[in-house]
């Protein structure tokens, strides 16, 4: 019982609600500030990131919109057609959870 | 098409086909076609189907099964068998999506089939086999090549090889024009002691023929003859070749005739040798009369015939032909593949022009396409090293052409992918002349290039290209690729000025700086930012700060640079200033910090904090609050008060200048010191006062002051104050005083915990221990998170190394029976030496918890370690030790996961395939779940690898597991591979892996390759609602009337009928039937109905009542997930609920401490709460609960303190209700709770003049009976006996219910003014009226008369009937009216007084 207390408690530090979007199939050509730029239109990008792969130079075509309010969030999500380099980039609402922190006191 | 399949089974039974292996011939390219006409056209007339797929295969399978039966020993047949399976259907794919495999492709199925030891006969064929025109990107020299490569190899591992072997050699030889001497081939089958048979003299012909020697070709024809072998229309074919190729175009032609004689008909293949002989002539006008005989003819031919004949005419130089071949193609989509393949084939060639060609001329869809074509095309060329001009004009065509959208940036891509610089750079200017930007990160896969071989002159290279295109390297450009290659920054910046390479200082220094921070040289940054006179931000420098931080140790460093950021004007001055920059960094520090690095540090992190404080440096209070939710997250509320020092008081003090002040109540303390009046709860106030402020210091001078007037819950606070301040010896002082005052005062637990944990830390264990057996003598409340908090008492000494703290403490805990010596609570007995690496130790211990209360703690981590260290004697002892305990198995599956843990994945196999093994699902499950929390992807496949051959193993569950790894991280490739790998293993997925794969498809927009499975009424809920019969409509009647008169047995029955003959009534009937058992609280059976009603009719919903009474319903039985999803179900559908279901649901949740679903529940009923009817108080007051119960006391307190104090109020403090809250702490008898609150309550009232929740606070205390603490709390807090009209309300819905009249009367005994109202006593007599109390309303009669009150008529009339009943006399005329008359009445003038 209390492990798995101890291990919810750890796992669960849970960020659910924090305005963020996933967006997939980001051309190559593209990075953070394009992002930035496009989404700039929904409204204050708090935080863009496309992390790149050390072992290529290239990213993976992933990046993560950090917006400030739920609102701005629901108007990126809301259109239907993101466009970044002539390319459509898919966007999802993502839901953050920090698998990472489990265990690690223990491992 | 089953591309790989037919020829596979061709190839199995060599002799008897029944079926031309379409793929491999069609490419072949020339002759060798070793079947006659008549099979051919049998096959050509079959479409290409996927119908004939399953057929085929199931045929080839069976004929390789036989084989095998034949000449493998019978127990490594299936494994075999499953390997070529699995071999077989990759290759088959690649081939059947795009008729062609790649060459890592083939490379990997033939490591892996080398790999598996022994490969088998027809694994050999498979491989030999695809190494011809199936490799369209390969060089010819270089497909043979590989096929030698791989019959070497397989002859060594000790493939056996037969006939079919030697013939699919050939065949790939014939496919790659390879220069053989056919006797030399003959030799080495003749040296193997293989018999040559039909096929491989046909081959050897086609050989001759392919190089012009149709003398050699003769020789073999003639020995065919003797053998009395039969001459096919194949052998013709290679003829007509033969004889163009010694230029004899004559005979060629002539061969047809011949053929003829001989009875053969001329089909397709022959005419396609003709066609090819005359197009390697560049005769086109043969050709055109050719095909016009061929299409006059009953034979046609494909669009990959046609092909072949531009690859001969390319490949003899006569391109301009090409178009008019062009013209004659059809384009069926399924030849599409083939046409890629000769657009990269002619590519490989050096033929691009007319690949190019070949590439315009397909008729791809245009309109609208952001889909690209021709993207395989740029790539190859790239691939083949097509000169960059000639590229960049395919580009332009491609656009113009409106096949590619962004032909250049893709082939850039390309050029970098392939490390090709000067394909790049032209490409780039390209761009730029097209007015695209240029990106700093398009240099970085040059730069990873060079990185990679530490080549700097490489790299300076790349940065003098990005010169000349004009790209200035940014920050992570230097940090990333550039720094990492070099052997010191100073030799960067050196080397690049050598080279006379330009670079931006500013950009430059950051890098560096940024760079040093990584590597937490702290000394460096400090001093260059002292130094410094760029213009800098400090966001841009935070993240690498963070990292520097956490990796120097050298707190007075931290504190120095901090110091300057924060003071220095060059770095944080502009809004919004240095308070929140530099609050806004410790916040990120510590949220960046894990738990136990936090734990770890504390230490170090206190002395910072401390250095700060010196420093003068402040953080604002909201941030503060982020800092403290977070260490109490980690466990290390120690840490808070020392965070605390750092809070701008100036701020907050203005904005509560309503609040007495801390000397307001000093000097009323004084004052009633002075006069001789009790200070007892002005003392109280004023330490708790000091407590939330922190103020340690003052509090303890204020208790020494006036010792003697110290209470219980002033001592509780500051013990807890002091636990905080890690003052351990004032605490235990504290502690004694306490106990003085009154040994049988117990404190919570949460503060006992507090001091174990404070004691413990400074060694203080004796007193430790003896607060652990006061907790046990007086039966304090252990709950789970007081068994956590033991867990991070341990864990804490642990990670601190006190040997003697974890030991006794945990001694302590266990053998008091505090906790039981789980697994958890024991670990940190190993952790300890874990933490000194100290191995032996570590595992001694671990034996000794075994020892003692049979558990292993950590042994996984112990041998992990072991095995990382390599200290085979101590994991002998281990694995010696559990295989005696725990046995064998236990021990196997330990070392396993060890292995695997510490990427040993070899032994791990070896171990996993320890025979007599089998699969223990629950232990493959705990390290499936390990591996998801720590997103290990690679660990968790190699588990799922290594596990296929476990006997009984749950392959379903495990691929699960794998797949909700891949779902976390939305790699929906690796999830799509899951599904074809199952499909290599042949399990059956079951429906919940299914919907978790369609699910990641889907999330990923990717199309979902299966059907996902749907409930199986789908299929079936037309038909009954067509033409529904008599029977059906008597049924629904009779259940209709049952529903209408309430009689739900009856009802059910009908419904158990109607199921039972499969008759589906409408969807009221349902609704119906549903109501009444959920009104009858029969909720098992309504949820019978209810699924049998989903999975029947599309689209069955339940509607608003019957959705709000399943919520009560479930509520009531403690379903409160399933509560929950039905309030969801019900808001989709855009139902109101009623205000009692989500009411009811709001306090389960609460009551469970559930604040997650609270909040839930609150944004899905956000901006219904006036529809339903939901007070705002609901949600205030139950998550004030649920956190309460949650042992968050304080957080509760505190957030209900904001709401009444802070300036925008969402609720007006009069309304502020809080009776629920109070009412259920009192009735969970949560006694420290209660007196929280009552603090809390007492307070709003003295210092913010709020009396709401005080005065509910006092009605509840009467209403349950604690008439005592409710006088206590009138005289401690006057004022609340001025809140008539909250009395008044109160008094009105307590008359409205029986059973009241005691409580109503203690209030009017503690509130006697009360009884001047009129409400009151109305209310007071009704009350009494109904429990009958005719004393009691006697005794109210005659004091109101007594006071000369006018009683009302209702108040009378009441009364009067209460005498009458009794068989009392009246002694007043009773009002003659009804009841209604008078209440009607009283309303009624109350209203004209308004």
């Amino acid at each position: 019982m209390a492990a798995s207390a101890a291990r919810g408690a750890m796992a669960l530090r849970t960020n659910i609600g924090r305005p963020v979007a996933f967006v997939r199939k980001i051309p190559w050509t593209a990075a953070s500030s394009e992002l930035r730029e496009h989404f700039a239109q929904f409204g204050h990008v708090r935080k863009c990131t496309v992390p790149f792969d050390k072992e290529t130079g290239f990213h993976k075509g992933m990046g993560w919109i950090h917006f400030s309010s739920e609102e701005e969030l629901h108007n990126a999500l809301q259109q239907e057609n993101h466009v970044i380099d002539g390319v459509k980039v898919n966007i999802f609402l993502y839901r953050e959870f920090s698998v990472y922190q489990l265990n690690r006191s223990e491992v | 098409m089953a591309a790989l399949l037919r020829p596979a089974c061709w190839l199995l039974r060599a002799a008897a086909a029944p079926y031309l292996p379409l793929s491999l011939r069609l490419l072949a390219g020339g002759p060798g076609r070793p079947h006659a006409a008549l099979c051919l056209r049998a096959a050509r007339a079959r479409p290409a189907a996927g119908g004939l797929l399953s057929q085929a295969r199931l045929r080839s399978i069976a004929a390789e099964k036989k084989n095998y039966l034949q000449e493998e020993p019978a127990s490594s047949h299936r494994r075999n068998a499953s390997q070529f399976d699995w071999a077989l259907m990759r290759l088959d794919n690649s081939v059947r999506r795009t008729g062609r495999i790649p060459k890592t492709l083939l490379q990997k199925v033939f490591d892996n089939t080398c790999h598996s030891g022994s490969p088998g006969g027809n694994q050999a064929l498979l491989l030999l086999r695809s190494c011809g025109s199936l490799l369209p990107e390969l060089k010819l020299s270089e497909r043979t090549e590989f096929a030698h490569k791989i019959w070497d190899e397989l002859q060594k591992l000790g493939t056996v090889y037969d006939v079919s072997h030697y013939n699919a050699l050939l065949k790939v030889y014939l496919q790659n024009e390879h220069k053989f001497s056919p006797t030399d081939f003959l030799a080495k089958m003749e040296k193997g002691n293989i018999q040559p048979n039909r096929v491989t003299y046909q081959r050897l012909i086609a050989a001759y023929c392919n190089m012009g020697d149709i003398e050699g070709a003769s020789t073999i024809l003639g020995f065919m003859k003797t053998k009395d072998l039969p001459v096919t229309e194949a052998v013709f074919s290679a003829l007509v070749t033969g004889h163009a190729r010694s230029g004899d175009m004559e005979n060629a032609e002539n061969i047809l005739t011949v053929m003829k004689e001989a009875g053969i008909e001329p089909g397709p293949d022959t005419y396609l040798a003709l066609l090819n002989a005359y197009a390697e002539k560049g005769d086109i006008d043969h050709v055109k009369q050719t095909l016009e005989k061929v299409e006059k003819s009953d034979l046609y031919l494909m669009d990959r015939d046609l092909l072949q004949i531009i690859l001969s005419f390319s490949k003899a130089g006569y391109p301009q032909y090409v178009p008019e071949i062009l013209e004659k193609i059809t384009y069926e989509r399924r030849y599409i593949p083939d046409i890629m393949n000769l657009i990269l084939l002619l590519v490989t060639e050096k033929l691009e022009d007319t690949a190019l060609q070949i590439l315009l001329a397909c008729p791809i869809s245009r309109e609208g396409s952001l889909n690209d074509f021709g993207s395989f095309f740029l790539r190859h060329c790239v691939t083949m090293n097509t000169p960059a001009e000639k590229l960049k004009d395919y580009c332009t065509k491609l656009k113009e052409a409106q096949l590619h959208m962004s032909p250049v940036q893709f082939t850039l891509q390309c050029a970098l992918v392939t490390q090709k610089f000067d394909l790049a750079k032209v490409l780039m200017k390209a761009l730029k002349e097209e007015g695209f930007p240029i990106r700093t990160h398009y240099f970085w896969p040059l730069l990873v290039g060079h990185q990679k071989e530490k080549n700097v002159q490489g790299i300076v290279e790349v940065l003098k290209g990005m010169h000349e295109i004009g790209v200035t390297p940014d920050q992570e450009t230097y940090v990333n690729y550039v720094f990492p290659s070099f052997d010191s920054i100073k030799s960067v910046r050196a080397i690049l000025q050598e080279n006379g390479c330009p670079h931006d200082d500013n950009v430059f220094s950051q890098a560096e700086l940024r760079s040093k921070a990584v590597n937490g040289n702290l000394d460096y940054i400090l001093s260059f930012l002292e130094s410094n006179t760029l213009p800098f931000s400090f966001a841009s420098l935070r993240g690498s700060l963070i990292l520097g931080f956490r990796r120097s140790m050298n707190i007075n460093l931290w504190s120095k640079i901090t110091e300057l950021l924060y003071k220095d004007g060059r770095y944080c001055q502009e809004p919004p200033g240095p308070t929140e920059a530099v609050g806004y960094f410790l916040y990120n520090l510590i949220d960046s910090m894990s738990d136990s690095e936090v734990q770890a540090k504390e230490e170090r992190l206190r002395q910072y904090f401390h250095q700060l404080k010196e420093m003068n440096i402040k953080i604002p209070e909201n941030i503060y609050r982020g800092i403290r939710n977070l260490l109490d997250s980690y466990h290390v509320p120690e840490l808070i008060k020392d965070v605390n020092i750092l809070v701008e008081r100036e701020k907050t003090d203005s904005r509560k200048t309503s609040q007495p002040s801390l000397s307001d109540l000093e000097s009323k303390l004084e004052k009633l010191k002075a006069e001789n009046q009790p200070i007892r709860d002005i003392l109280k106030q004023l330490i708790l006062m000091l407590c939330s402020e922190e103020n340690m210091q003052k509090a303890l001078e204020l208790k020494a002051k006036y010792e003697s007037d110290m209470v219980v819950g002033g001592y509780a606070a500051l013990i807890n104050l002091c636990c905080r301040h890690d003052n351990a010896e004032d605490a235990l002082n504290l502690k004694r005083e306490f106990d003085r005052l009154d040994s049988s005062a117990v404190l919570d637990t949460g503060k006992y915990v507090r001091l174990v944990k404070v004691l413990g830390k400074h060694g203080k264990l004796q007193d430790a221990i003896n607060i652990l057996k006061e907790m046990k003598e007086k039966d304090v409340l252990i709950k789970d998170a007081t068994v956590l908090s033991f867990f991070h008492i341990l864990n804490g000494a642990a990670l601190r190394g006190e040997t003697e703290t974890v030991k006794q403490l945990h001694e302590a805990i266990v053998t008091l029976g505090l906790a039981k010596p789980s697994t958890t609570l024991s670990s940190p007995l190993v952790t300890l030496y874990l933490e000194k690496d100290d191995l032996p130790a570590a595992l001694e211990s671990a034996i000794n918890c075994y020892e003692k209360y049979k558990i292993l703690p950590r042994i996984h981590d112990v041998l992990c370690k072991l095995i990382e260290k390599g200290e085979t004697e101590l994991i002998q002892k281990a694995m010696d030790f559990v295989s005696q305990e725990q046995g064998e198995m236990t021990m196997l599956y330990d070392l396993f996961f060890a292995f695997l843990q510490t990427g040993n994945y070899k032994e791990a196999k070896k171990i996993i395939e320890t025979p007599g093994i089998r699969a223990r699902p629950t232990r493959l499950q705990w390290f499936c779940d390990r591996c998801i929390a720590n997103n290990q992807v690679e660990t968790l496949e190699k588990l799922v690898e290594l596990t296929q051959k476990l006997f009984e193993c749950d392959r379903d569950q495990l691929y699960y597991s794998l797949l909700k790894l891949y779902k976390v991280n939305g790699d929906w490739q690796k999830a799509d591979a899951v599904w074809n790998k199952m499909q290599e293993e042949n399990i059956i997925p079951r429906e919940k892996t299914l919907r978790l794969l369609a699910e990641i498809l889907r999330n990923n927009n990717q199309e979902v390759p299966f059907d996902v499975p749907e409930l199986w009424y789908e299929e079936e809920k037309d038909s009954p609602t067509s033409l529904p019969s008599p029977v059906e409509v008597n049924l629904q009647k009779e259940l209709l009337n049952a529903c209408h008169r309430r009689r739900n047995k009856d009802a059910f029955n009908i419904f158990l009928t109607a199921k039972k003959q499969n008759i589906v009534f409408d969807n009221e009937a349902y609704a119906r039937l549903i109501n009444l058992l959920l009104m009858k609280d029969n909720s098992t059976q309504a949820m019978q109905v209810k699924d049998f009603a989903e999975t029947h009719i599309k689209g069955f919903t339940l509607n608003d009542a019957a959705n709000s009474l399943l919520i009560i319903t479930q509520v009531r039985r403690d379903y409160l997930k399933d509560a929950l999803t039905t309030l969801k179900t019900a808001l989709d559908l855009d139902q109101i609920p009623s205000r009692l279901a989500v009411t009811r649901l709001i306090q389960a949740c609460a009551l469970k401490g559930d604040i997650e679903s609270i909040h839930d529940i609150q944004k899905l009923v956000n901006g219904l709460e006036d529809s339903i009817g939901l007070s705002r108080m609901v949600f205030i007051n139950n998550i004030a609960l649920a956190q309460i119960k949650n042992n968050n006391i304080d957080v509760a307190i505190e957030s209900i303190e904001n709401m009444l104090t802070s300036e925008n109020q969402t609720v007006d403090p009069q309304y502020f209700g809080l009776a629920y809250l109070f009412r259920k702490v009192i009735e969970g008898q949560l006694e420290s709770a209660l007196e929280k609150i009552s603090i809390m309550a007492e307070r709003l009232a003295n210092q913010f003049a709020v009396y709401k929740p005080v005065t509910d606070l006092f009605l509840q205390l009467v209403d349950s009976g604690k008439v005592d603490d409710a006088r206590a709390l009138l005289q401690r807090c006057g004022a609340i006996a001025e809140q008539i009209p909250i009395f008044l309300v109160f008094c009105v819905r307590n008359s409205q219910r029986s059973g009241k009249a005691p409580v109503m009367k203690s209030l009017l005994e503690l509130i006697p003014e009360l009884i001047d109202k009129e409400e009151a006593y109305t209310c007071l007599m009704k009350s009494y009226v109904f429990d009958n109390d005719v004393a009691s309303a006697k005794a109210l009669y005659e004091s109101l008369t007594a006071k000369n009150v006018k009683l009302n008529d209702l108040c009378l009339k009441r009364y009067a009937v209460l005498l009458k009943n009794a068989g009392e006399s009246v002694p007043f005329t009773e009002p003659p009216e009804s009841f209604e008359f008078y209440a009607k009445q009283l309303k009624e003038s109350k209203e004209t007084h308004l």
